[in-house]
C-alpha cells in the first residue's frame, strides 16, 4: 500500500511519517506568516489535524507534499486574515517612515538567524506578501490573489518590507 | 491443555515461513495459566497482609530477527528489558498476588507474534484491573539491534544496552535507560526519568510531572525535556536545539551548546542554570519578573540590534530584560522565568 | 531626483524592464546613497532565498498523534454498540452495559474538547508590543498611541484569560469526573501539580493585575495557562488509556461468552 493510502487507513505511523517528510517545509511557512514560531507550533498541529480529517478528500492529481502546502497555505491566510482585522488599527498607528538616506555600510553580511528574526518583526501586512513573494516565489499577482489585494498593492506591501527589514538589519 | 498448546505452537511455527511471503499475519498466542503455584513467599513481601505471595511464573522465547521491534505493556508491575547477541525475545514473566491465588488466573500475558515484531502486553479479565491484586514483573531480553517499546502504568522500567528507537513511559513507575543510545522519548507522571549514555541524531524528549528528569551523557540534535514540580537537570549533554519547560522545578545543562543552535528554557519559580565550559558564541534573551539575572560570561548589552538605549525603559520593561551577546552571538538563549533566577555560568 | 523607492526596488530584483533598468543603472553610476540601497536589498533578496527551514519542537508530533488517536476512537463507536447490545443480552449486565455506554459517550465528548483546546488559543502581547525602536512618529501621537496600545493589550490579555479559562474548566470537568478511573496515587500527583500550577497562575495575575505594561508577567501568565491545559489534557489522554485497557478486557469477555454461546 502506498503511504497516503495506509495514511486514509487509518495507520497512525504512516502519518506520521507523511509528518516528518512535510513538517519542516509547512512550519517554516506558518511561523514566517504568522510572525512567530509559537503561533506557526499552533497553526502546524492545526494543519496536520486538518490534514488527517480531509486525507479523503485528496484526489491524487498533485503530489500529496503540494497538497499538504496548498492546505497549509489557506490556513495560514485564514490567520492571517482573521487576526489583521483586529490588528490594523494598532499597526497603523506605530507604522513608521523610512526614507532613503545614507546609512553606513554594514561590516559582516547578513547572518539568518537576524534574517529569520527580522522578518519575524515586520509588520502584518507587508510581512504575508513579503514572505508569500520574496520567499516561497509567487509572483505579484499570485499573492494578490491569495492575499486579496490588488497586484500594486503586493508590490508596494513587498518593497516596503524589505525597506524595514533593512532597517532593522542597519549596523549588522 | 499444555500438551494441545504446545502442538498449537509447533503447527504455528512449522506454518509461519508461508505466512510470512503474504501479507503479515497476526498470530496470537494465548497463555493461559494453569493455576500452577509456587507457594513460595517473596522476601520483599514477608509478613505482609494476608499471608503468602503467590507467584506464577511465565517464559517464553521468540525469534525476531537482529533488528524488530519490540513492545512490553505492562499494568501493575516493573519491567526489565537488557539488550543481548543473538535474534531471539526471551521474555520472564512472574505474576504476583499477595490475594488468593485464583486471582493470577485472571491475568494473563498475551504475546502477539509477528514478522519483525514481537508485542507483549499483560492484560486483566475483569474490568476493573486497578481492584485486581495481581502485578507482573517482566524481564525481558532482546537482540541488541531491536527497537523497544515499554509501557507500565504502576511499575518501573529499566531499558539497559538497546541499540535501537527506545521509547519508554510509566505513570507511577521511574523511567531508566543506561547505555541504550537511541532513547526517542522517555515519559512518567510521578515517577523519575533518569537515562545516561545518549547518542542519537534526532530527537530526545524526557518528561515527567512530579519527577525529576536527570540526563547524563546526552548528545543529540533536538532535547525536550519538561516537568511541572520536579527538576531538569543534565549533564555532559550536546544538542542543537533545546526546549525546557517546569513550573517549580529548577533547570541546570552543564555541557555544551552549538553554534547556531537555539535553546529556550521556560520555568516559573525554578533557577535556570546553564554551566558553559568554552561555548561558542551566543546571544542571549533573558527575561523574568522578579528573578535575577547573572553571567560570568562577559556580555555586550543590547547586542548589535538595540541600539537605543532608552527603548527598554519606553517599553515599560524592568531592567530584568535583556538582550546581550556574548562572543559572535551565533548561538541563541532565551530564557524566561517569572521569579527565578537566570545564570549564565562557567564550568 | 532620485528615483522612487518602488523603482529602485523593482532594479534591485530585476523586474524593470532593459530601458527602465539602463536609466536607475545610470543614476546608480553617480549616486551612492541609491547605490549603497540597491545594494543592501541585493543582499537582503539573496539571503531571504538562501533561508533555511525551521525545525518543528519535538512536542508537535506527540499532540498530533494523540488528537489523532482519541478521534479514531471516537469514530470506532460501532464497537461499543456491539459491546453494549452484547451484554445487554446477557440480561444481568445492564448496569454495566450503561456504564459502558456512558463512558463511550464521554470519550467522543472528550476527544472533541481535547482537540480544541490542542488549538492554541493565539496570544502574546509582549510580541506585538516589540515594535522596532526606530519609530520616528511625533512625540505626542507616540504617547497616545502608546496608551492607546496598552489598553488595547490589557482588554486583550482578559479576552485570551477567559478563553483559556474556558478551555480548562471544560477539561477539569471531564478529569475530575472520571478520576476513579485512575489509581489513588496517581490522581494525587495530578492533583497536586495542578496545585502547583493555580499557585504560578495566580502570582503571574497578580504581577499583572500590578504592573500591566510588564512583559515578562503577561508572557508568565499565558505560559501557565497553556501549562495548565497541557496537564489537563495528558490527564485526560491517560483517563482514556485507562479506560481503553478496562473496555478491551470487558469487550474480550463479552466475545468469548457469545463464542460459547451464552
Amino acid at each position: 500500500m502506498d503511504l497516503v493510502a495506509r495514511c486514509r487507513a487509518g495507520d497512525v505511523d504512516a502519518f506520521e511519517t507523511l509528518y516528518r517528510e512535510n513538517a519542516a517545509r509547512l512550519y517554516t511557512l506558518a511561523c514566517r506568516m504568522a510572525g512567530s514560531p509559537e503561533d506557526g507550533e499552533d497553526l502546524l498541529q492545526e494543519i496536520f489535524l486538518q490534514a488527517y480529517r480531509k486525507l479523503g478528500s485528496f484526489k491524487g492529481d498533485a503530489s500529496i507534499g503540494t497538497w499538504l502546502y496548498r492546505l497549509a497555505l489557506n490556513h495560514c491566510l485564514d490567520y492571517v486574515r482573521s487576526r489583521r482585522a483586529k490588528m490594523n488599527k494598532l499597526t497603523e498607528t506605530l507604522d513608521a517612515e523610512t526614507s532613503i538616506e545614507p546609512t553606513a555600510r554594514r561590516e559582516t553580511p547578513i547572518a539568518r538567524m537576524d534574517l529569520e528574526r527580522a522578518v519575524e518583526r515586520l509588520p502584518e501586512g507587508c510581512r504575508e506578501a513579503f514572505v508569500l513573494h520574496d520567499v516561497e516565489g509567487f509572483d505579484h499577482k499570485e499573492v494578490a490573489d491569495l492575499l486579496g489585494i490588488a497586484e500594486g498593492t503586493s508590490k508596494s506591501q513587498v518593497f516596503k518590507a524589505r525597506m524595514k527589514l533593512r532597517g532593522f538589519l542597519r549596523g549588522r | 491443555m499444555r500438551l494441545i498448546s504446545a502442538l498449537l505452537l509447533t503447527a504455528l511455527a512449522a506454518a509461519r515461513p508461508a505466512l510470512a511471503q503474504d501479507e503479515p499475519h497476526r498470530v496470537v498466542v494465548r497463555d493461559v495459566v494453569r493455576g500452577v503455584t509456587h507457594g513460595a513467599k517473596s522476601g520483599a513481601y514477608q509478613g505482609r497482609d494476608r499471608g503468602s505471595e503467590q507467584t506464577d511464573r511465565f517464559s517464553r522465547k521468540v525469534k525476531l530477527g537482529r533488528d524488530g521491534r519490540v513492545s512490553i505493556g505492562n499494568i501493575s508491575g516493573n519491567i526489565a528489558i537488557t539488550g543481548g547477541s543473538g535474534d531471539e525475545v526471551t521474555i520472564d514473566a512472574v505474576k504476583r498476588t499477595r490475594g488468593d491465588q485464583g486471582q493470577l488466573a485472571n491475568v494473563r500475558i498475551v504475546v502477539d507474534d509477528r514478522p519483525g515484531r514481537v508485542d507483549v502486553r499483560t492484560e486483566y479479565d475483569s474490568g476493573r484491573s486497578r481492584n485486581n491484586n495481581v502485578s507482573v514483573d517482566y524481564t525481558v531480553t532482546v537482540p541488541t539491534g531491536a527497537s523497544v517499546e515499554a509501557k507500565s502504568v504502576s511499575g518501573n522500567v529499566k531499558v539497559t544496552g538497546v541499540r535501537g528507537a527506545v521509547r519508554t513511559e510509566s505513570v507511577s513507575g521511574d523511567v531508566t535507560t543506561v547505555d541504550t543510545p537511541k532513547v526517542e522519548a522517555a515519559k512518567s507522571v510521578s515517577g523519575n526519568v533518569m537515562l545516561s549514555g545518549i547518542q542519537n541524531d534526532g530527537e530526545l524528549s524526557a518528561t515527567s510531572v512530579s519527577g525529576t528528569v536527570t540526563a547524563k551523557g546526552v548528545k543529540t540534535h533536538a532535547l525536550d525535556l519538561g516537568s511541572v514540580s520536579g527538576d531538569l537537570l543534565v549533564s555532559d549533554v550536546t544538542c542543537d536545539r533545546l526546549t525546557a519547560k517546569s513550573v517549580s522545578g529548577g533547570f541546570e545543562y552543564s555541557g555544551a551548546i552549538a553554534r547556531g543552535g537555539s535553546y529556550d528554557v521556560n520555568l516559573h519559580s525554578g533557577t535556570v542554570r546553564f554551566v558553559l565550559a568554552n561555548p561558542p558564541g551566543f546571544e542571549l534573551t533573558a527575561n523574568t519578573f522578579s528573578g535575577n539575572i547573572r553571567s560570568d560570561w562577559p556580555l555586550t548589552i543590547g547586542g548589535d540590534r538595540d541600539r537605543d538605549p532608552d527603548a527598554n525603559r519606553r517599553r515599560g520593561a524592568s531592567n530584568r530584560s535583556m538582550r546581550a551577546t556574548y562572543g559572535d552571538g551565533s548561538a541563541t538563549l532565551t530564557v524566561h522565568t517569572f521569579s527565578g533566577d537566570i545564570v549564565i555560568a562557567k564550568r | 531626483m532620485h528615483p522612487n523607492e518602488d523603482a529602485l526596488n523593482a532594479f534591485a530584483d530585476g523586474s524593470l524592464t532593459a530601458g527602465e533598468a539602463a536609466e536607475i543603472e545610470r543614476h546608480l553610476g553617480a549616486c551612492v546613497s541609491c547605490r549603497q540601497l540597491v545594494d543592501d536589498l541585493r543582499e537582503i533578496l539573496g539571503a531571504t532565498a538562501d533561508l533555511d527551514p525551521l525545525e518543528p519542537p519535538v512536542r508537535v508530533w506527540p499532540r498530533i498523534e494523540r488528537a489523532i488517536r482519541l478521534e479514531q476512537e471516537h469514530a470506532a463507536r460501532p464497537v461499543g454498540a456491539e459491546v453494549v447490545a452484547a451484554s445487554a443480552a446477557t440480561g444481568d449486565r445492564g448496569a454495566a452495559a450503561a456504564g459502558r455506554y456512558r463512558s463511550l459517550r464521554w470519550l467522543a465528548a472528550a476527544a472533541a474538547l481535547v482537540l480544541a483546546s490542542a488549538v492554541g488559543i493565539r496570544y502574546a502581547p509582549w510580541r506585538q508590543s516589540a515594535a522596532p525602536a526606530s519609530q520616528t512618529a511625533a512625540a505626542g501621537g507616540a504617547e497616545i498611541a502608546a496608551g492607546d496600545a496598552a489598553q488595547s493589550v490589557e482588554s486583550e490579555l482578559r479576552q485570551a484569560e477567559a478563553h483559556y479559562e474556558n478551555a480548562i474548566k471544560g477539561l477539569e470537568q471531564i478529569a475530575n469526573a472520571e478520576q476513579n478511573a485512575l489509581d489513588p496515587r496517581t490522581a494525587a500527583t495530578l492533583q497536586k501539580n495542578l496545585a502547583v500550577i493555580d499557585q504560578a497562575i495566580s502570582e503571574s495575575r497578580a504581577a499583572v493585575r500590578s504592573q500591566p505594561a510588564n512583559e515578562p508577567a503577561q508572557q508568565s501568565l499565558i505560559e501557565n495557562f497553556k501549562t495548565k491545559i497541557a496537564l489537563l489534557q495528558d490527564t485526560v489522554a491517560l483517563i482514556n488509556e485507562m479506560r481503553k485497557g478496562n473496555e478491551a478486557g470487558a469487550a474480550r469477555i463479552v466475545s468469548s461468552l457469545k463464542e460459547k454461546g451464552e
